[in-house]
């Protein structure tokens, strides 16, 4: 008697043979729990901050600096009222992107460049100088400090300005300081110079709020740990392409899928099966992994779920081009890899500043990772990302046209 | 043992090589990761200020900003260009001269300066731009600044992470040459049954696994030198770098063919290689960060193969310096023979 199988039986009858023949794949379940700890490990280790400041120490204090200036031009008979200027001098060391440490002498100045001494930061924003060699502890609760640049200024600087004396000021820098920190350094003290001793700037500056063009993220800037969410989450549907390749490649290379067209099974139900089995394993570990690394919210979870589940399509469908030209072990991993590289380019693009390449946003990945970045970093909603997900979904649709006729056809000449 | 037959089997290994994967892969690896650290990383970890100028007039600022160590200049022709690409955050700043900007400032007419700052760029970015504007169009004054600055350096100059990078580059050529290639070519022949027919001939299974060391020191050898070459890290003491790439090539390929040894599938020999991979891998993060404990890594192997790599290539040292390091070397590479002897048997499984 001749019993009728439905097409959804024969779909989990498949489905089941996979999971067991990749459960016991020891290779790629190990490789599995292994990216998936080590990403997450990485997420949490990378740095959390952006270091924005220039930081710089000074001596003598500047209390001193600014009580010495003044004895020394009242005593040249300059009238209090016109040393308010010094003023702007003291706002002038606060600005936004400078950090000052100061010392009491120069050989402790000194002695910090070269860390033989070490600075402290506390949580309360104080500087606590400690040394190393001493018998005093390290400060708790607070963050160490290296020091870019020391500037060493006469103490009487501010009044030998005014009153036309050409100070020295000694800058002490470590050799490994780039050229442009220390530039601006030696800058920053001869503009204060030329304020001083009244040499107004040779130009007109523009407004504060006129200069800054896009979104003032100062203060704000987006540290490398949240750059790394969407790549970690790209990384880990990118993986999967080896393991769904590496099926595939097994069944084409040992025939098992000639065998199991004998039975009522037919070519779709195989090619459906690759397909639901791989985005399973794809998009399950996504979302392991971005619950890890605490990239959804309430308002994301919809857009990052259809953006994960478009990212798994597009790996399925590259294993089972991959997996298709049914290679060996090493011969796979290597025809994956010419697939693979050219799809990473987008997400290192991620981490430079600026906008991408055009050649770059042409790869089929790029849509996949735009989004990721887009909705775990900046927030996008529907209405940001309705272009990019038609992108995507455009060449979703190519890759898994082409991975389908591939391997169609591969198993049709089997 | 026919060193006559070793070398037949050499040559056999070679004229069969470049048509296998792992062949291929190990020679474009180390340009691959060349072409990836040197352009993509180094740019990454040390970005430098990158600057944008519209000059309407020739401006002697350009030119001097041009001439500036530590900023990425680009001129441009156009201003919306300018204006879209510090929006954009391609640039972090950008300086509009108008035609005549040099004559008004000397003329003390103070002409207003069109300046642009992207909203991502860093506060430090900023203050270096902005400082090194106002100190480039001061320069037009012609006059001496009220104060004297005085630099004093300490230290060495540092490396840039480019140069820092090399010794991982480096890692990867001796590992994929010397670990990966003669230990996949091993595999594949215990796999296909070569081996076992191999055995069957007068050759064995000494000059066989002589052979495959043979094939991987030469590889790892030649990748290592071409690596240095195109790094241009080959340093004031090109002789002393190949002694000390001999060493580190003698020292993976005998790892390899342990590795090959050991493995009876190309599944087993790939989990061997990824774990064994990261543990070999370590020292080389060390180099990448300099401030971290350097006595960790000397209890990695091949801290001493990389070691005098940096310090002979990179540091310009002599080979007396590192004599210790490599004695190690050759001394683990001594070990690792009777071991290989143990496991010899493994070859016809």
């Amino acid at each position: 008697m001749k019993s009728q199988i439905s097409g959804s039986k024969l779909l989990l009858a498949i489905l089941k043979k996979d999971l067991k023949v990749y459960s016991r794949n020891t290779i790629y379940l190990f490789l599995t729990i292994i990216s998936l700890v080590f990403f997450v490990a990485i997420f949490w280790i990378v740095p959390d901050t952006v270091e924005e400041d220039i930081t710089f120490a000074i001596t003598p204090p500047l209390s001193e600096l600014f009580s010495e200036g003044r004895d020394v031009l009242l005593a040249a008979g300059i009238p209090e009222q016109l040393l308010e200027q010094f003023d702007d001098l003291e706002a002038a060391f606060e600005e936004e992107g400078l950090m000052l440490v100061e010392f009491e002498n120069e050989d402790q100045l000194k002695k910090a460049i070269t860390q033989d001494l070490e600075v402290y930061k506390t949580e309360q924003g104080r500087f606590v100088i400690h040394d190393p060699d001493g018998e005093q502890k390290k400060p708790e609760n607070s963050k160490r400090i290296r020091l870019d640049i020391g500037m060493s200024f006469p103490p009487t600087f501010f009044g030998d300005v005014v009153v036309g004396v050409r100070p020295t000021v000694t800058v002490f820098a470590d050799a490994a300081v780039p050229d442009e920190i220390r530039g601006a350094m030696q800058g920053f003290i001869r503009e204060m110079a030329y304020q001083l001793a009244g040499h107004e700037l040779p130009v007109e500056l523009p407004d504060e709020e006129m200069i800054i063009l896009g979104q003032d993220r100062l203060g704000a800037q987006i540290s490398t740990r949240t750059k790394m969410r969407p790549l970690i989450a790209f990384f880990i549907l990118m993986m999967e392409t080896f393991a769904l390749a590496s099926l595939i490649s097994n069944e084409v290379l040992q025939r098992t899928v000639t065998a199991l067209l004998v039975t009522p099974m037919r070519v779709w139900h195989f090619l459906t099966a690759k397909t639901i089995f791989g985005m399973a394993l794809a998009m399950s570990q996504g979302l392991i992994v971005l619950i890890f690394v605490r990239a959804f919210t309430a308002e994301n979870w919809p857009l990052l779920l259809l953006t994960i589940f478009l990212g798994s399509l597009l790996f399925t469908a590259v294993a089972m081009l991959v997996g298709a030209a049914g290679k060996d072990f090493i011969g796979q991993l290597m025809f994956s890899m010419l697939f693979i590289i050219p799809l990473m380019i987008p997400s290192f693009a991620v981490l430079f500043p600026g906008s991408v390449a055009t050649w770059v946003r042409a790869l089929p990945s790029y849509p996949i990772v735009n989004l990721l970045y887009e909705v775990t970093i900046h927030g996008a909603t529907w209405a940001d990302s309705y272009t990019s997900l038609l992108y995507a979904a455009l060449w979703v649709l190519i890759i898994f046209a082409a991975g389908l006729f591939v391997l169609k056809r591969k198993v049709a000449t089997l | 043992m026919s060193i006559n037959r070793v070398l037949k089997i050499l040559f056999k290994d070679f004229s069969v090589g470049p048509r296998k994967s792992f062949f291929i892969w190990a020679l474009i690896m180390p340009f691959a990761l060349t072409l990836l650290f040197q352009v993509t990383f180094g740019s990454l970890f040390e970005p430098k200020p990158r600057v944008g100028i519209v000059d309407f007039g020739n401006s002697a600022v350009t030119t001097a900003v041009q001439e500036l160590e530590g900023f990425e200049v680009s001129i441009l022709d156009y201003t919306d260009e300018l204006i879209e690409m510090v929006e954009q955050h391609d640039l972090d700043a950008g300086l509009i001269l108008t035609a005549g900007f040099d004559e008004a400032v000397k003329a003390g007419e103070k002409p207003k300066l069109d300046f642009y700052i992207s909203g991502e760029s860093l506060a430090s970015n900023r203050i270096i731009i902005s400082v090194m504007a106002i100190e480039q169009i001061r320069e037009l004054e012609e006059g001496d600044p009220p104060v004297d600055v005085q630099m004093v350096y300490f230290g060495e100059p540092g490396l840039p992470i480019s140069i820092r990078l090399v010794p991982v580059i480096v890692f990867y050529a001796l590992v994929m040459a010397g670990i990966w290639v003669p230990s996949s070519s091993l595999v594949e022949e215990k796999e296909r049954g070569t081996l076992t027919a191999m055995m069957v001939t007068s050759a064995r299974l000494n000059e066989i696994l002589a052979a495959k060391w043979l094939l991987g020191f030469i590889f790892a050898t030649f990748l290592a030198v071409v690596t240095l070459l195109l790094n241009r890290a080959f340093g004031p003491r090109p002789l002393e770098v190949i002694v000390v790439i001999i060493v580190a090539a003698s020292l993976t390929s005998m790892i390899g063919l342990l590795v090959g040894l050991y493995s009876k599938t190309a599944t087993m020999l790939f989990t061997l290689i990824k774990s064994l991979g990261m543990f070999l891998f370590i020292p080389v993060i060390f180099y990448i960060f300099p401030d971290w404990p350097q006595w960790i890594a000397k209890i990695f192997p091949l801290y001493w193969i990389i070691s005098p790599i940096w310090e002979v290539s990179i540091m310009g040292e002599p080979l007396s310096s590192v004599w210790f390091e490599l004695t190690i070397a050759i001394a683990i590479t001594l070990i690792l023979i009777p071991l290989l002897l143990l496991i010899r048997k493994r070859a016809m499984v």
